[in-house]
């Protein structure tokens, strides 16, 4: 293999692994938009909050108390921390999402309330664990696998399966169960769904406890691999954003490939232009694509209402 | 219209005796930064409140406001005022630009599309280290007046003006169609409203109070880094907004006023002090969407009834 190719291959499996976890944090995002209309701005503080419960079971809870070994640990951390997602899910959604909707409230309430929430999640997990980075050793991380001339580590490995299985797990949940139908229902149009029988206000809760459970497993798979702060979550929001926007607000499908071709975009930044201004290609993306195609890379088949 | 005018007064003799009640350094200053507040509040409510249109950028224009006049002046020998006339007119037509780029967004959209301009321009300071020095930052800036009492009377009286500017601008003819862009712009478009005209004029408009609000602040600080300008900027401004009250007049201000001095109160740490934002700004939103000032309403209603 050429040293270009081989480059070029090292590259694109970073950006895979990348998006993946960009995808894990921009699935939630939509799939809220999808049936809500509605944003929740405090999505990605969901994912610090998985990443520091992933971090306090792998290394404190699982391994010191229960004496499981490393890896086992992770592995566990990882379901808590999905735990921790779901939970802050249904909180938002009790205590946000469904008194402002009882109330017919316009779209610009709950982003405001939302932001509120991330202002305060930060800030409390500011307060609560300090500004030092924490070092969040995975077992995994340390681990490399070499094939020919490429080089990975355990974790992106497993950052990859584990994205394609949730991925995998919420499509098939989408379209071949009962609840799935009825979301999918709801996504299409509120009002009739509700008409034909399906409890409207179950159906949106319990996709913002999916989608919070999502980020919190994400938080999970990132904290290994980042610099862990309470603000890891919020340099992530405004890509998951590009991300969403860029695939078309509540499209699944758009929102997967936007996720790793903004991955794969970052990997190939970070090679050729340096790590400083990947946001700025983020964004120009961004907004390059909100003047030429605000609707996203699948177009939407959905009808404005006016 | 009589006795709008004495109140006006009143205030004004309020603003001018408080440097005499608060007499230490710190909380002088505090006064100081309680007045560009105020000044940042009501170019974010002009935005937010009157116009409808969710603006997470504001933020920008103040960052781009203090770094302008700051080099210009640092670099290029200007006068303070010149160099805060330039402020003004770079951070308006930056507004305006980004007013005609989001022309036909949104709602959400164009949230994000200027949530997307300001961490570009955040990016822009941090990265552009020829002329901003990037984390490094710029020291020993001196502020235009010598003490701080000059600054807050400066400040302030600047804060009243722009105050009467506004007040009589949305007691206007554009303050109705303003309000009319907020409330349907559909609607307000088929009447013949030029709709996207004028939320670039409330845009402009906006983001040159918010950048002659910049222009003071970092005289006031002494040093300037882009961290000073992140997105968490934009959104104590919107606290300030909400906890007032959005469209009307008074409510930023007495947001501004509440939420500068509040945290300060209780010793705030940095993470304390926006804490108390986060929660205020969830909490009125959920339990008293008009801000202080509806919670005033209903409150005399009350105790007339």
């Amino acid at each position: 293999m050429s040293d270009l190719l081989a480059l070029l291959t090292q590259q694109t499996i970073n950006g895979v692994y990348l998006g993946c976890l960009y995808v894990m944090v921009a699935l939630g995002l939509t799939l809220i938009y999808g049936v809500l209309n509605q944003i929740n701005f405090a999505h990605a503080d969901f994912v610090t909050v998985g990443a520091f419960t992933a971090f306090f079971t792998a290394t404190r809870l699982a391994t010191r108390v229960l004496g499981m070994p490393d890896t086992a640990a992770y592995l566990l951390s990882l379901f808590f921390a999905l735990g921790a997602g779901a939970l802050l899910g249904w909180l938002v959604s009790a205590a946000v999402f469904a008194p402002l909707r009882r109330r017919g409230s316009d779209e610009l309430r709950p982003l405001i309330a939302t932001i509120g929430v991330s202002v305060l999640l930060e800030n409390g997990q500011l307060w609560l664990f300090g500004p030092v980075p924490y070092q969040f050793d995975s077992p995994l991380a340390r681990e490399t696998i070499r094939v020919g001339r490429i080089f990975f580590s355990a974790q992106s490995a497993l950052v990859v399966a584990v994205s394609l299985a949730a991925i995998a797990a919420l499509y098939a949940f989408m379209r071949f169960t009962f609840i799935g139908k009825a979301l999918r229902a709801v996504a299409q149009d509120r009002e009739t769904a509700g008409l034909m029988g399906i409890n409207e206000n179950l159906v949106i809760a319990l996709t913002i406890v999916i989608a919070s459970a999502l980020a919190g497993m994400a938080g999970a798979l990132l904290g290994p691999v980042v610099v862990l702060t309470p603000f890891t979550g919020a340099s992530l929001i405004v890509k998951a954003f590009a991300i969403v926007i860029i695939g078309g607000f509540g499209n699944m499908e758009g929102t997967i490939i936007a996720g790793l071709l903004v991955g794969i975009i970052e990997a190939f930044t970070v090679q050729y232009l340096g790590s400083g201004i990947i946001d700025l290609v983020v964004f120009a993306m961004l907004l390059a694509m909100l003047v030429i195609r605000p609707t996203g890379l699948i177009a939407e088949r959905k009808e404005e209402n006016v | 219209m009589k006795s709008r005018f004495a109140l006006f007064l009143i205030v004004i003799a309020i603003i001018a005796g408080l440097p005499w009640l608060i007499t230490t350094p710190y909380w002088r200053g505090i006064l100081v930064l309680c007045a560009m507040n105020v000044l940042l509040a009501m170019s974010l409510n002009l935005v937010l409140g009157y116009t409808g249109q969710l603006n997470l950028g504001q933020s920008a224009f103040f960052a781009i406001g203090a770094y302008v006049s700051t080099i210009l002046i640092k670099t290029y020998g200007w006068n303070f005022w010149v160099a805060a006339l330039a402020a003004v007119i770079a951070a308006g037509f930056l507004g305006l630009a980004l007013a005609a780029f989001a022309a036909r967004l949104r709602g959400h959209y164009l949230a994000i599309a200027s949530l997307g301009f300001a961490v570009i321009t955040y990016q822009v300071l941090l990265n552009w280290e020829d002329v901003t020095e990037g984390v490094r930052g710029i020291y020993g800036i001196l502020p235009p007046v010598p003490n701080t009492v000059a600054l807050f009377y400066l400040v302030a009286g600047i804060a009243a003006a722009v105050y009467l500017l506004l007040d009589n601008l949305v007691r206007s003819p554009i303050g109705d169609t303003l309000r009319a862009i907020r409330e349907d712009e559909v609607s307000a478009a088929s009447l013949g409203v030029n709709a996207a005209i004028w939320k670039a004029f409330a845009f402009g408009l906006g983001a040159g109070i918010a950048g002659l609000a910049g222009a003071f602040y970092p005289g006031f600080v002494g040093t300037l880094v882009p961290d000073a300008f992140g997105i968490i900027e934009s959104f104590t401004m919107m606290a300030m907004v909400i906890v007032g009250g959005m469209g009307t007049m008074i409510g930023p201000v007495i947001g501004a006023v509440v939420l500068t001095f509040l945290p300060e109160l209780l010793r705030g740490f940095g993470e304390l002090r926006l804490m108390i934002y986060g929660l205020a700004l969830t909490l009125v939103v959920l339990f008293m969407p008009g801000g202080m000032v509806q919670a005033w309403v209903s409150l005399k209603n009350r105790l007339r009834a």
